[in-house]
């Protein structure tokens, strides 16, 4: 296989105008682009898609574990919830959530400051025993925000609350490896010949 | 020579600060890098520019076991970085003296691969407030290949119709999210000009994402 | 649901229990989804089992989606895997074409056949690609992506996703040339 001009690359990457390439280098620039148009060329749907077979099986009742782990997701996400009481009882219910409101609040979660967000990691590493996040918002220590794999599906996550602002990390995965996260947007050069992984904490409650 | 005992205090802090950056790198950086990084951090200070970011820079480079030669390198050239962030905001006309938190920002910009002209512009839109989440904003969609300045134009734009703050990383948000609907990219960037200012924002963690937030540094969690 | 949703609002939908929402992905994603696949596994019947596996795992997994307004790249990743698995089964880098892609214009003329051919020629170069050019190379050229959404795909660093996608359009020139 022959190497080909690298301003080739660079004019289908982006990095330089097709413009600026002499009449050659764009015929073949020109040949790739068509090869792949060809490729892209649309594929219509045969029949009503894929459509009925996904929703079919959508419908089916999920495998049991799989059903335990969708309960356990359905009470943990937010419903909406109607009452209907009587005048007399809504009295009743309003010293109930007064009361409700002095439980400690450690209890219910971190309270979180003005100035506070959530940063939300997750990445997949099925074969990994550990997985931590290290970044500029913790001196980037390797071993003290731990990612956990609860469901054993290869996707670790951690729930981190921080300062607002913008941080670089990256994870690391068995304490020694280090892994941007390709799920997030925003990459930038490390320095040492990688890419650190950008997240924006934003106030949580605002 | 009689002090005034804010520049007293000043004084005494200065040398326990550079203790205390000392202090963070011992044992975490190579040793043979640590006197490279401790004079960079003086020369910031005296310069006026930011020290954080060079300690940080200098505990990654520790962290992710890069040779003393390499993080001396890396320290040094940031150093160069943000002097050049700083002169920046003054060509786009900033009141000087520039707050730590601003040079950084404008470092940030540039490193994520903004031009400085355009960087310029924002800078110059958005006087006497923090650029960061404009900055980004813009970022955000230079890295989804639509043109730097035309992004800077409808950041400002949204800026100028009261978006401020992180209602602004909303804006590229939605433009990113119409061009996934399958609009070209001046065709999303008309749909989000004309929803302005009112582009949606992001749905709120869910209460069970925060109440299992940690902070930093406290219990770590058993593994599974 | 009423206009046009965006994937977070959808997702959320999902999410909150309106599991016919999910209808919604199928749509708008299919046609990208099942024109990757079939690229990487050389037959449409087999992408389409591919890609409707992987539809049905995404919905399955919805809630492990950190960020939907990545929907599209966290699917494209799920069918990336999906075709991985069934290319590892089949044990072979090459790829067999069953059947020769539909052609966007149908008409008998010249330049119609023309292009039928130049259509198999490529693909036939694609199929000889290893599966990781191949990949790389349709995720960059056929289906659009970027670097950054490649590598999220992948989970491969942008330098490596590069070097991949310059080999394969290296590869695919020369065939194009050889047969000029």
């Amino acid at each position: 296989m022959n190497s080909i001009d690298p301003r080739i690359h660079q004019a289908l990457d982006g990095e330089i105008a097709r413009e600026s390439l002499p009449p050659e280098l764009r015929r073949v620039v020109d040949r790739l682009e068509s090869a792949a148009a060809l490729l892209a060329a649309a594929f219509p749907p045969q029949g009503a898609g894929l459509e009925p077979r996904v929703m079919a099986a959508v419908r089916r009742p999920a495998p049991s574990g799989e059903r335990v782990r969708r309960l356990l997701r359905w009470f943990a996400t937010p419903q909406a919830v109607t009452f209907r009481i009587r005048p007399a009882w809504s009295l009743a219910l309003a010293a109930a959530i007064v009361l409700l409101t002095l439980v400690p609040a450690e209890e219910r979660g971190p309270a979180l400051g003005e100035h506070e967000g959530i940063a939300q990691f997750v990445g997949r590493f099925p074969d990994a025993h550990s997985v931590h996040v290290a970044g500029s918002f913790n001196d980037w220590r390797t071993g003290t925000i731990p990612l956990e794999d609860r469901d054993h599906d290869g996707v670790w996550r951690a729930t981190v609350v921080l300062p607002t602002g913008a941080y670089e990390y990256m994870f690391v995965v068995d304490g020694e490896r280090w892994v941007p996260d390709h799920w997030a947007d925003r990459l930038v050069e490390d320095d040492f010949g990688r890419e650190n992984s950008i997240v924006i904490v934003r106030a949580t409650w605002r | 020579m009689a002090l005034r005992p804010g520049l007293i205090l000043a004084l005494l802090a200065s040398p326990l600060a550079a203790q205390s950056e000392r202090d963070r790198l011992e044992g975490r950086v190579p040793a043979a890098a640590i006197p490279t990084v401790d004079s960079l951090v003086q020369l910031a200070t005296r310069e006026d520019l930011p020290t954080e970011p060079l300690v940080q820079k200098a505990l990654e480079g520790g962290a992710k076991h890069q040779p003393a030669g390499r993080i001396a390198a890396a320290a040094q050239a940031m150093l160069g970085q943000l002097r050049d962030a700083r002169a920046l905001l003054v060509r786009a006309g900033d009141a000087p003296p520039a707050t730590a938190a601003e040079v950084t920002t404008i470092y940030a910009a540039l490193k994520r691969g903004l031009p400085g002209p355009v960087v310029e512009r924002i800078v110059a839109a958005l006087p006497q407030e923090p650029r960061g989440s404009a900055l980004h904003a813009v970022a955000d969609l230079a890295t989804h290949h639509f043109e730097p300045d035309s992004a800077a134009t409808l950041i400002i734009d949204a800026a100028r119709q009261g978006l401020r703050g992180e209602r602004l990383l909303d804006v590229s948000t939605a433009v990113l999210h119409e061009v996934q609907r399958g609009h070209s990219r001046a065709e999303a960037v008309a749909v989000v000009r004309r929803q302005l200012p009112n582009v949606p924002s992001p749905p709120k963690p869910a209460r069970a994402s925060v109440a299992g937030a940690r902070r930093p540094g406290t219990t770590t969690l058993a593994p599974p | 649901m009423r206009g046009n949703p965006s994937d977070t609002e959808v997702v959320a939908r999902v999410l909150g229990g309106d599991r016919e929402a999910f209808g919604l992905v199928i749509r708008r994603y299919e046609t990208g989804l099942l024109r990757f696949a079939t690229r990487m596994l050389g037959s449409r019947d087999v992408a389409a089992d591919a890609v409707a596996e992987g539809l049905v795992r995404a919905y399955r997994h919805l809630a492990s989606c950190r960020d939907p307004s990545r929907l599209r790249t966290w699917l494209y990743r799920i069918v990336a895997n999906r075709c991985k698995s069934y290319l590892s089964r089949r044990g072979v880098g090459d790829v067999p074409l069953e059947e020769a892609p539909p052609v966007a214009d149908s008409t008998d003329n010249e330049a119609s056949l023309e292009r039928a051919e130049q259509l198999a020629l490529v693909a036939q170069a694609l199929a000889r690609l290893s599966p990781d050019k191949r990949e790389a190379f349709v995720l960059k050229h056929v289906e659009g992506l970027s670097y950054q959404e490649m590598a999220a795909v992948t989970g491969e660093r942008i330098p490596t996703l590069k070097m991949r996608v310059h080999r394969a359009r290296e590869a695919l020139l020369q065939v194009l040339e050889d047969h000029a």
